[in-house]
């Protein structure tokens, strides 16, 4: 059953109209007895407006997401999310910590794609120090990036058809997850929060190897992705809860401020990688994949899809890997490499000076717009001319993605709720902050 | 090239080269849009221009209407900064054409204890958007419907991200009724004391002996 299908929902009672409720609703059809209740006793149930609650600890909300919802029997006519679960302050304490020290926080907002949100940062800080960054930095940025992206859509795959019921997938997802995040491992030392990328650069060089690593992995990826496919795509039972299911179309998507993949599976195809490229990203050949449809299936789809494009820019990168520094050779920006402490008092003084007091930009106030796997990441940051920042706000793109929600559910049924949930796509550690 | 749409709709190379948006293509489309709409650019490295809250209404509608999405709301207590700022608090909308890529922030200022008409009536991305400049910042939004704190939890008073908030330790209240600050608590937990929370990190290395009980302290908690 299609959503235009479905009995339009009052929006002023907020109730369906009565005439139009379910067949076995109809006195017609109503047996004489009920059980042990006469039929007068009968008439006097009634329906009524129920209050659900769904989370917070709940698997399919993917976090601590509390939603109220407001139901007509099966029917959602209003969905209230209660969120603040996880909000820890990141905007606050970006305050009181070095420009340097920031990288530390940027990727714990995003979990699934830390990289993008530590680029965002990054970039943004660097705009405002005017740092340059060497090419082999940018190229493994690219690289980590859309690793980071890969590593996202997979959990997103995974977890949104189990709430759909298909477990399957999920442990064909997390087996290239996992090996996504041995890569990461073997680049910075951590599965997740990684904190790799520097003011100017990267922390330290990629170790030997693991670019033939990536190449394996990238290589054999598009097989899996054609294998996930073939696991949902064109299953009748997912296509029965897919099609149709949450749809949001374009001027309503540009109206609720959606961006990432939400909006492009709606028609907008708004890609900051093409849009307003940064890291050479115009350089690199790869398509943005659209879809009119705007339903749970096209959100679905078109992730899929992002992920073949997502492996094909990191084979461009790994290609253009050469050999070089991977950090700005300002010293007022980067660390001394470790061997020059022992010879020379200068850089014994930057380090100290980096170490305990960090750079100090000019005063001025930026923001570095950046394609993650949710959508437009951008971290507003204002200078003061200290070593810290005045202040700085981060455009969490699943905290404004979240309220379609409130939109595509209504109307529908409980169960659709979960996959419209699911295709949205939050990370709560985005939403809350 | 593809144009998808009318002639001001998206320019949207797919493959590779320098993507040509029209913005590269005129020269500073953001610096006309904003004298077109009548308001005085803010000399800042990112495009801002400068709104009345009187007029905020009627320029968030024109740009509405030239199909400008709302990106984020940010809110900014400028009562710290160095140099001196025209009033305490700016809000920012940062607005972007999903189209042909033009990026403008409309800044407000605006002094404590005022408050902004809502947007949520011109854009629906305003709603959380706007509650969370309220909740973090206290700045207050007229007309919005639905205004309630969104982010931090009820029971807390003030607005966080206020360069007057304090950053401190607050006691904790537990729900035996006793109040322990997080020193006691920190000394309990390492073993240098047992403090108000009655448990010794070194005793539990084969201490067999039963500690007493925690008892508040005479005059309440300290």
């Amino acid at each position: 059953m299609s959503l235009k299908d479905r009995p339009p929902v009052d929006k002023q009672s907020g109730t369906l109209p009565r005439s139009q409720m379910q067949p076995d609703h109809q006195e017609s059809t109503r047996p004489e007895r009920v059980g042990s209740l006469t039929a007068q006793q009968g008439s006097l149930m009634h329906t009524e407006v129920m209050s659900l609650n769904v989370g917070p600890q709940h698997p399919s909300t993917h976090g601590v997401l509390r939603l109220v919802v407001d139901m007509d029997g099966e029917y959602v006519i209003k969905v209230t999310p209660h969120m603040g679960y996880l909000h820890t302050g990141f905007e606050k304490t970006f305050e009181h910590r070095t420009y340097q020290q920031g990288v530390t926080y940027a990727p714990r907002t995003d979990y699934l794609h830390s990289f993008g949100h530590e680029l965002a940062y990054v970039l943004g800080v660097e705009k405002l120090m005017q740092a340059e960054v060497p090419e082999r930095a940018t190229t493994v940025r690219v690289i980590l990036h859309e690793l980071g992206r890969i590593h996202s859509h997979l959990v997103f795959l995974g977890t949104a058809l189990m709430d759909l019921g298909a477990i399957t997938l999920f442990f064909y997802c997390f087996r290239e997850k996992e090996a996504v995040q041995d890569l990461f491992e073997e680049v910075c030392g951590y599965r997740m929060n990684q904190g790799y990328f520097r003011v100017g650069g990267l922390s330290r060089d990629i170790p030997d190897g693991w670019a033939d690593n990536v190449q394996k992995f990238v290589d054999s990826f598009d097989k899996h992705v054609d294998e996930y496919a073939s696991m949902f795509a064109t299953n009748p039972i997912f296509l029965d809860r897919a099609v149709g299911v949450g749809v949001i179309p374009a001027d309503v998507a540009i109206d609720l401020g959606l961006t990432g993949p939400n909006l492009r599976a709606s028609g907008v195809p708004l890609d900051h990688r093409k849009a307003n490229p940064y890291c050479g990203y115009d350089s690199y050949d790869f398509d943005v994949p659209v879809s009119q449809a705007g339903d749970s299936q096209a959100r679905f789809v078109l992730r899929l899809d992002e992920l073949r494009e997502s492996a094909k820019i990191v084979r461009q990168a790994l290609k253009r890997l050469k050999p070089g520094p991977v950090k700005d050779p300002n010293r007022k920006i980067s660390l001394p490499p470790r061997h020059e402490l022992e010879t020379s008092m200068e850089a014994v003084i930057h380090h100290f000076k980096l170490v305990t007091e960090g750079f100090h930009p000019p005063l001025g106030e930026v923001y570095v717009p950046v394609e993650t796997a949710r959508g437009e990441v951008g971290y507003y940051i204002i200078s003061d001319g200290g070593s810290m920042p005045y202040r700085v706000k981060i455009r969490a793109p699943s905290f404004v993605n979240l309220q379609a929600l409130e939109y595509a559910c209504v109307g529908g049924q409980f169960a659709d709720l979960i996959t419209v949930l699911a295709t949205i796509d939050p990370v709560l550690g985005d939403v809350d902050r | 090239m593809d144009a998808l749409g009318g002639k001001d709709q998206v320019v949207f190379t797919v493959g590779g080269g320098a993507t040509e948006t029209p913005a590269m293509a005129r020269p500073d489309p953001v610096a006309q849009l904003v004298q077109t709409l009548g308001l005085k650019a803010e000399d800042a490295a990112e495009p801002t221009a400068l709104v009345t809250a009187g007029d905020l209404e009627a320029v968030a509608g024109k740009l509405k209407t030239a199909g400008f999405m709302l990106m984020d709301v940010v809110g900014v207590d400028y009562g710290a900064y160095v140099q001196p700022r025209p009033q305490r608090f700016s809000v920012l909308y940062n607005v972007y054409h999903p189209y042909d890529h033009r990026r403008l922030f409309l800044r407000v200022w605006l002094r404590d204890g005022e408050s902004l008409p809502s947007l949520f009536p011109v854009w629906k991305s305003a709603n959380y958007l706007e509650r969370e400049v309220y909740d973090l910042m206290g700045v207050v939004f007229d007309n919005h419907p639905d205004l309630r704190k969104i982010l931090t939890p009820d029971d807390l008073e003030g607005h966080p991200l206020r360069k007057d908030f304090p950053i401190e330790e607050t006691p904790t209240l537990f729900r035996d009724g006793r109040f322990i600050d997080p020193p006691t608590f920190r000394a309990g937990m390492t073993g240098q004391s047992a403090g108000l929370t009655g448990w010794r990190g070194s005793l539990r290395k084969g201490g067999t002996r039963e500690m007493e009980p925690p008892v508040m302290p005479e005059g309440g908690p300290k």
